[in-house]
C-alpha cells in the first residue's frame, strides 16, 4: 500500500514537472498588433533574438496583425488559446483607450501581463524657424493666441499627453489629429503647425539634423541620445507621458508557464546583447515586471477614462 | 564616394541581390493582391540575416520590379496587380482584346523604364532641394491634390450621358469611403460593430473584387480573352515597332510621377491617373483613349514608376516616407541603424549611393525581362478560360485575405465583384468608383485639417501659392472636356432638329 502511495506521489510530482520541462515543445506565436517594420515589430524580433539564448530549443514566430489602432491584434491575443503557445505585445495608450471608448472586446483582465520591455517617451516639438525655445515660451504664446498642435489621432498617446499638458498648465491648444507620425513630421518640418506632441524616436534624427526643435521631453530624466533636451519637470511643468511596449499572454494560462514566460522577459530585459541591439535601433528600454506593468496600465486607464468622460470620442 | 559606391555595388553578391529582388518584384507585382508594400515588409526579417547593403538592394529591387509588374495582368487580364495600374488596365485590356497585347506590354515596359530611370536620376542629383519643395505642401494642398486626382473622373467619359454616370460612380466611391473611423473626431461611422471596418473599406480587396473577380465572371461566357479574329495577330507578334507618338506621354508621365511621388502620401495612384489625364488632354488622338490607346498606357506607367525615385526623396533626406512601400523600406533602414537625414549622404554615403545606383540596374533588369518575355506573357491572354478563371480567382481571394489577414476582406472583395458587374453592364465607370474610394479619405482629411490649421477660415485654400497653382491645374483639366462635351451635345441637338 505504502509503495503504491509512494509511486502515486512520485508520479504526481514527476508528471507535472515533465510537462513543464517540455514547454515549449512547439513554436510560440507572438502577435504584434502593428505593421511589419514598425517599432513594435522590431521590438518583438529583438526580443526573440535574445530569448533564444535562454531557451535555445524554443521557436518563435511573429504574426503581425495590424489595423484599427492595434485593436485587431489585442483582440486576437485575448481570444487565443491560453496554452502558452500564443503570446503577444501590447502598447499604450491604445490598449486602454479601446477599453475606455467601449470598442474593445476585452478588458485588462483578459490578459496575463508578462511585463514591459520598451518605451518611447513623448516630446513637445516646434518647427525649426519657430521663435519658441522652451516650455515657458510655448505657454506664453499659447495664452496669447490659438496655437495649432498636432497629435496622432484621438485617444492615442500623443493625445493623452497633450490633454495632460493642457490640464497641468491651463493652456488650450487647437488640436490637430493626424494619420500618424509621418504626417506630423512633414507638418513640423514644413512649418504648417505651431507645435506637435509625438514620440522621441519619431523626431530625434530631425532634431539632431537641426530641421526641427524638441523643446521638452515628457519623462522623469533626460534621454541619453539627446542630452541637451530638458525634461518638462526641469522646466517647472511635471508632465510625464510615455508609450510603453510590453508582453502579455491570454488570461488563464497555467501558473507554471506564466512563471516561465515572466522569467524569460526579465532575463531578456537584462541581457547585454539585447541592450546593445536596442541602443543601435534607437529603441528605449523600460523594464517592468508583470505586477508593475499591470499597476501602470490600471493607472493609465483611469487617467484616460477621465479625458474620455470630459470629451468622449 | 560615388566610385566607392559603384565598387560596393559591382560585386557578385550585390548584383545577384538586385537581380533576385527585381525579378521577384515583377512576380509579386504581377499577382493580383500581392503588393509591393507587402513584399518589402516580408523582406525586412530576411534582411536581418544579411549585410545591410544586400538587404537594401533586395528591397529596392522588389520596389522597382513590383511597380512595373502590376501592369502585366492589368493589360492582359484587366486585373491590375496594384491600384496604380488601374489606368493601365483601362487602356491595355482593349489592346489585348484586339490582339495587340504584346505591343501594349512593350509600351508599358519602355514607359516604366523611362519613368523609373528619370526619377532615380532626379533622386541622385537634386534630392535635398526637392525635399524642401515637398515640405511646402500642407493639408490644403493635399486636399487639392486629391481633387486633382478626382478630376480624372471627368476624363473617363466622352459624352454627357457617360459623364453623368461617371460622376455618379465617383460619388458612390466617395460615399463608401465614409465608412470607418472619422479622421478628426475619432468617431466610428457605419462600421456596424465590425472591427475590420474601423479602418474603412480596404481598397485593395475592393479593387481585386471590382477588377479581377468581376472580370473572371465576365469571361465565363467566352473561350479566351482575345477576340476570335485577333488570335492570329497575337500569335504573329514578334518585332513590331513601338507605336509613334508615345514619347511625349512618356516624358510627361515621368515628370508628373516624379513630382507627385516626392509628396508624402498616396503617391503612385494619383500620379498614374493625373499623368493619364494630362496625356489624354494633350493627345492628338483623344478618341482612342478608353478603347486601347498606347499613349494612355505610356503616360500611366511612366507616372507610377516615376513615383519610385520620387518617393525615396523625402524618405532618405528627411525620414518622411513618400508612400507605404517607402515606409516599409524606412523600417528596414532603421533596423540596420541607418537613420535618414543628412548623415545618410555623408557618413553612410557609400551605402546610400550604392542603393540609389542599384535602382538604375533594377530598371534595366525589368526592361530586359519585359522586352524579352513580352511575347510569352502575351500568350497568357490566349489561355483557355476554363483554366484561367479558377487560377485567377484563387489568387484573387488569397490576395484579398492576405492584405490584412481578414476574412471580412474576402467578403468585401466578393461583394464588390458582384456590384461591379451590375455597374459595368449599366455603363457606370469602375475607374471612377475606385478613384473616389481611394482619394475620398485623402480629400476629407486634408479638408478638415486645413480648416483646423486655418482656424475655421476657408481662405487657407486660396491664399497659399501652391494651392493657387493647383487650382489653376484643376480648372484647366476640367474646362477642356467640359467644352468638348457641351459642343458635342449641341451638335447632336442640331442634328436632331434638322433631321
Amino acid at each position: 500500500m505504502r509503495k503504491i502511495l509512494l509511486l502515486a506521489m512520485a508520479m504526481a510530482l514527476f508528471f507535472p514537472l515533465n510537462a513543464m520541462a517540455a514547454y515549449p515543445e512547439k513554436p510560440i506565436t507572438i502577435i504584434v498588433p502593428s505593421k511589419a517594420g514598425g517599432s513594435t515589430d522590431t521590438s518583438a524580433r529583438l526580443f526573440i533574438k535574445a530569448a533564444k539564448k535562454y531557451w535555445p530549443k524554443a521557436e518563435f514566430v511573429v504574426k503581425d496583425v495590424s489595423g484599427s489602432g492595434g485593436l485587431k491584434g489585442f483582440e486576437e491575443i485575448a481570444r487565443a488559446k491560453p496554452d502558452g503557445y500564443t503570446i503577444g505585445m501590447v502598447f499604450t495608450t491604445q490598449i486602454v483607450a479601446h477599453i475606455v471608448s467601449k470598442r474593445a472586446h476585452y478588458a485588462l483582465d483578459s490578459f496575463h501581463i508578462i511585463g514591459n520591455a520598451m518605451q518611447d517617451p513623448l516630446i513637445v516639438a516646434v518647427p525649426e524657424k519657430s521663435p519658441i525655445k522652451n516650455l515657458d515660451d510655448l505657454i506664453k504664446t499659447a495664452k496669447a493666441k490659438s496655437m495649432t498642435a498636432a497629435v496622432n489621432g484621438i485617444g492615442s498617446d500623443d493625445f493623452v499627453a497633450a490633454k495632460k499638458f493642457e490640464q497641468q498648465t491651463g493652456v488650450k491648444f487647437n488640436l490637430l489629429p493626424t494619420k500618424g507620425s509621418t504626417e506630423q513630421k512633414a507638418m513640423i518640418l514644413g512649418g504648417h503647425i505651431d507645435a506637435s506632441f509625438m514620440n522621441l524616436s519619431q523626431l530625434q534624427a530631425q532634431h539632431k539634423a537641426g530641421k526641427a526643435r524638441i523643446i521638452a521631453i515628457l519623462a522623469d530624466k533626460r534621454s541619453e541620445i539627446l542630452p541637451d533636451v530638458k525634461t518638462a519637470a526641469e522646466q517647472g511643468y511635471p508632465v510625464s507621458m510615455t508609450a510603453t511596449r510590453g508582453f502579455v499572454a491570454p488570461a488563464g494560462i497555467s501558473k507554471d508557464i506564466a512563471a516561465k514566460l515572466d522569467d524569460l522577459l526579465q532575463k531578456v530585459n537584462k541581457d547585454p546583447g539585447f541592450i546593445a541591439d536596442t541602443d543601435k535601433g534607437v529603441l528605449f528600454r523600460l523594464p517592468m515586471t508583470g505586477p508593475e506593468y499591470l499597476a501602470y496600465l490600471k493607472k493609465l486607464q483611469a487617467e484616460t477614462q477621465k479625458f474620455y468622460d470630459q470629451n468622449p470620442w | 564616394m560615388i566610385l566607392q559606391a559603384l565598387h560596393a555595388l559591382f560585386t557578385p553578391v550585390s548584383l545577384f541581390a538586385v537581380f533576385i529582388g527585381t525579378t521577384s518584384g515583377v512576380i509579386v507585382g504581377g499577382m493580383p493582391g500581392l503588393t509591393a508594400t507587402m513584399a518589402v515588409a516580408l523582406l525586412i526579417p530576411v534582411t536581418f540575416a544579411l549585410e545591410p547593403l544586400t538587404g537594401l538592394l533586395l528591397m529596392g529591387g522588389v520596389y522597382c520590379g513590383a511597380m512595373y509588374g502590376g501592369s502585366i495582368p492589368a493589360i492582359l487580364l484587366r486585373t491590375p496587380g496594384t491600384p496604380a495600374a488601374v489606368a493601365t488596365a483601362i487602356e491595355g485590356y482593349p489592346m489585348t482584346q484586339q490582339g495587340k497585347g504584346g505591343l501594349a506590354l512593350k509600351v508599358s515596359v519602355v514607359a516604366s523604364f523611362t519613368g523609373g530611370t528619370f526619377s532615380t536620376l532626379i533622386l541622385l542629383m537634386i534630392a535635398p532641394a526637392l525635399a524642401t519643395f515637398a515640405l511646402t505642401f500642407g493639408p490644403p494642398e493635399y486636399f487639392l491634390l486629391a481633387l486633382l486626382g478626382l478630376a480624372g473622373i471627368v476624363s473617363m467619359a466622352d459624352d454627357e450621358n457617360r459623364l453623368i454616370k461617371a460622376l455618379i460612380s465617383g460619388f458612390i466611391g466617395l460615399v463608401l469611403a465614409v465608412v470607418g473611423t472619422d479622421p478628426i473626431s475619432g468617431m466610428l461611422r457605419y462600421t456596424m460593430g465590425v472591427t475590420d471596418l474601423f479602418d474603412g473599406i480596404a481598397f485593395m480587396p475592393a479593387l481585386i473584387g471590382m477588377f479581377s473577380l468581376s472580370q473572371m465572371l465576365e469571361l465565363t461566357g467566352t473561350k479566351q480573352v482575345v477576340d476570335e479574329a485577333a488570335i492570329e495577330t497575337t500569335k504573329k507578334f514578334k518585332r513590331e515597332p513601338l507605336p509613334k507618338g508615345i514619347s511625349k506621354p512618356i516624358w510627361l508621365g515621368s515628370l508628373i510621377g516624379t513630382v507627385i511621388g516626392i509628396l508624402p502620401g498616396e503617391g503612385a495612384t494619383i500620379a498614374a491617373f493625373v499623368s493619364y489625364n494630362v496625356a489624354r488632354r494633350r493627345s492628338k488622338n483623344p478618341q482612342l483613349f478608353g478603347k486601347g490607346s498606347p499613349e494612355g498606357i505610356a503616360a500611366a506607367e511612366a507616372g507610377n514608376n516615376g513615383c519610385v525615385g520620387g518617393s525615396l526623396v523625402p524618405t532618405l533626406t528627411l525620414g518622411i516616407p513618400g508612400n507605404s512601400v517607402a515606409a516599409a523600406l524606412l523600417g528596414g533602414l532603421l533596423i540596420h541603424g541607418l537613420v535618414p537625414g543628412p548623415e545618410l549622404f555623408t557618413t553612410y554615403g557609400v551605402m546610400t549611393y550604392a542603393f540609389i545606383l542599384s535602382l538604375f540596374i533594377a530598371n534595366v533588369i525589368f526592361l530586359l525581362l519585359g522586352l524579352f518575355m513580352a511575347p510569352y506573357f502575351a500568350r497568357i491572354s490566349m489561355t483557355p478560360t476554363n483554366m484561367l478563371i479558377p487560377v485567377v480567382c484563387l489568387f484573387s481571394v488569397l490576395g484579398a485575405y492576405a492584405m490584412n489577414n481578414s476574412i471580412t476582406d474576402v467578403f468585401i472583395s466578393l461583394l464588390f465583384g458582384l456590384a461591379a458587374i451590375i455597374l459595368q453592364k449599366t455603363g457606370f465607370s469602375l475607374g471612377a468608383l475606385i478613384l473616389g474610394l481611394i482619394l475620398g479619405p485623402i480629400a476629407e482629411t486634408g479638408f478638415a485639417q486645413a480648416l483646423i490649421i486655418g482656424h475655421g477660415s476657408y481662405s487657407i485654400f486660396f491664399t497659399r501659392p501652391q494651392a493657387l497653382a493647383l487650382w489653376v491645374i484643376i480648372i484647366l483639366l476640367l474646362i477642356t472636356p467640359m467644352i468638348q462635351i457641351y459642343r458635342q451635345s449641341k451638335q447632336e441637338q442640331k442634328e436632331q432638329t434638322n433631321g
